[in-house]
């Protein structure tokens, strides 16, 4: 227990400034979306003109991709640690590589769980304050969806981030890696783009962004239970590779 | 805890790169024992020791620590052992008592109060963040975090480099105290050989991959001499003899192996001692046998 304590303080302590960044982003973004609540309060919408609590779906799904996002991105903490030289002095310490792979996903963990609990409590708040119950459980299960939905989603990206990192074993390489990496997310994006023209091709039903038919089918997967099993499952998954990942990157020696 | 004769025993090590091969190198750090691991740059320390700490695989060969398997006892191991780098790898926004507190819960026998010791002992701030150390600062710290959990065995790669006379000095001095209950051992490479000439018992001369010279660092002193002579006098000496020649305008320097019988065969040729650091760069030329 205390080995985990020592890995655990060190790696808090290294990204404490970056998780107060992203805490303070996280807030101006939820208290931004609550200008909807005080509009009601200081002038009430007129008759047949839509209310601003209608918004209030949105927003929670705002919030909670956004705390999503910020939970499960790389806390740059393995670049820190290859740059100092920590990465190599790491395998001269007593710790095992399978005792640092548990501590790097206690420590993502604990994250995900502040920033889900932070998303929950705004997203309490936004349904106290507007008096929005019509969706009842259903408006947390929406929120459960979309923040783990994108927590397994930036959290793969964090894993494949990690698996190249792993090959660096010094500042210079972190560059040429992070040039790499940066020209393969541009053939990827650049892929992607090519489908995404393809798309836009198709002769759109009305000005909004997406369909009727498709924001429907949306809401229904976003606020289906078994959509929240589904990912549910995934994010176990995702986490037993991110610690087989980490357990990897701290298992592998230098060439 | 196992018993053992050698603290550290490298039998037949090979590692290779592009364009470098550790080549089947052999030598043992005995118990009690300083040893000091010399070469030039480029050498293979580095390597060898990032083989023994298994921070680099290597291709063949046998290593043990403490009388233990380097792979199969990595964990037992590295309770028991501690490394001092040339370059400090903490991050630049602890500060020394951030440093106690990570180590404490890794060394199951993290020595607070030893810890706290040495950095009144160096004159370290404890709240400063290390960021704003000084180079010799943070090398002591360093080496405080390396000497409070009773390691037994301390191995350091150019951790003197860089650094001025009086620290190196201080650290020194350092190292012999904790030498002091026979039951622990120091590998230490550096270039400053006067350190080692210093402190070490025991000397590897490592060049190009290959361990040239290992053994008690007094006997390999007095094995080797320096015979000053003339040209003409050169060509008398036996090239078995000679290490290498080192010419200039007066005449040469040669550098023989076997002192004792080199005073008995060219009685009438001054032959001084040799310092490591003479040796070193005597045999760095051997192949050319005349140089400059």
């Amino acid at each position: 227990m205390k080995l985990y304590t020592s890995l655990i303080y060190r790696e808090l302590k290294l990204t404490r400034k970056r998780f107060f960044l992203m805490l303070l982003m996280f807030l101006l973004l939820s208290l931004m979306m609550m200008t909807p609540l005080i509009l009601v309060f200081i002038s009430k919408p007129a008759e047949g003109e839509e209310s601003p609590l209608e918004m209030i779906p949105l927003f929670v799904g705002i919030v909670a991709l956004t705390g999503g996002f910020l939970a499960g991105t790389n806390n740059g903490l393995q670049k820190a640690d290859i740059s100092t030289g920590w990465k190599r002095y790491s395998f001269v310490l007593p710790p095992t590589a399978k005792q640092q792979a548990l501590s790097d996903l206690l420590i993502k963990l604990c994250y995900i769980l502040f920033f889900g609990l932070l998303s929950a409590a705004f997203e309490l708040v936004y349904t106290a304050a507007a008096d929005y119950n019509k969706f009842g459980n259903k408006l947390y299960i929406y929120m459960l969806n979309i923040y783990l939905g994108a927590v397994c989603a930036v959290m793969l990206v964090d894993i494949a981030y990690s698996y190249i990192l792993m090959f660096a074993k010094d500042k210079n390489q972190l560059k040429v890696i992070g040039v790499i990496a940066f020209l393969g997310a541009g053939v990827i994006l650049k892929v992607f783009g090519l489908f995404a023209d393809v798309k836009n091709e198709m002769p759109a039903d009305s000005d909004s962004l997406i369909s009727e038919t498709a924001f429907n089918r949306l809401e229904a997967v976003l606020l289906s239970g078994k959509t929240t099993l589904c990912i549910f499952a995934a994010f176990a998954l995702i986490c037993a590779l991110f610690f087989l990942a980490m357990w990897r990157s701290h298992e592998r020696r230098e060439p | 805890m196992t018993e053992y004769e050698n603290a550290i025993e490298i039998k037949g090590v090979t590692k290779y790169y592009d364009g470098f091969t550790l080549d089947n190198i052999s030598f043992d750090v005995p118990k009690g024992c300083i040893m000091g691991f010399i070469g030039q740059n480029g050498a293979g320390k580095t390597t060898t020791i990032r083989s023994l700490l298994r921070i680099t695989d290597i291709n063949s060969g046998e290593i043990r620590l403490l009388g233990l398997d380097h792979i199969k006892d990595e964990t037992a191991i590295k309770k028991r052992i501690a490394v001092v780098f040339d370059e400090l790898p903490f991050h630049d926004v602890f500060n020394a008592r951030d440093m106690a507190r990570i180590f404490e819960g890794m060394y199951p026998e993290w020595d607070n109060a030893a810890y706290m010791q040495y950095i009144e002992r160096f004159q370290l701030p404890v709240k400063k963040k290390i960021g704003q150390f000084s180079k010799g600062m943070k090398m002591k710290l360093q080496i405080a975090c390396a000497l409070s959990h009773n390691a037994e065995l301390l191995v350091m790669d150019e951790a003197t480099t860089g650094l001025d006379p009086v620290v190196r000095d201080e650290i020194l001095h350092i190292f012999m105290e904790y030498l002091q209950n026979g039951e622990r051992s120091i590998l230490m490479s550096s270039h400053i050989t006067s350190d080692l000439e210093k402190i070490a018992d025991m000397v590897t001369f490592i060049d190009k991959g290959k361990i040239l010279l290992t053994g008690y660092k007094d006997e390999i002193i007095e094995q080797h001499g320096i015979i000053k002579c003339n040209k003409e006098k050169l060509q008398e000496i036996d090239s078995g003899d000679i290490v290498s020649i080192r010419t200039n305008n007066f005449g040469a320097e040669v550098m023989v192996n076997d002192r004792e019988n080199a005073s008995y065969k060219y009685r009438d040729c001054v032959i001084d001692p040799a310092s490591l650091d003479d040796i070193m760069l005597y045999y760095v030329h051997r192949d050319m046998k005349e140089w400059s």
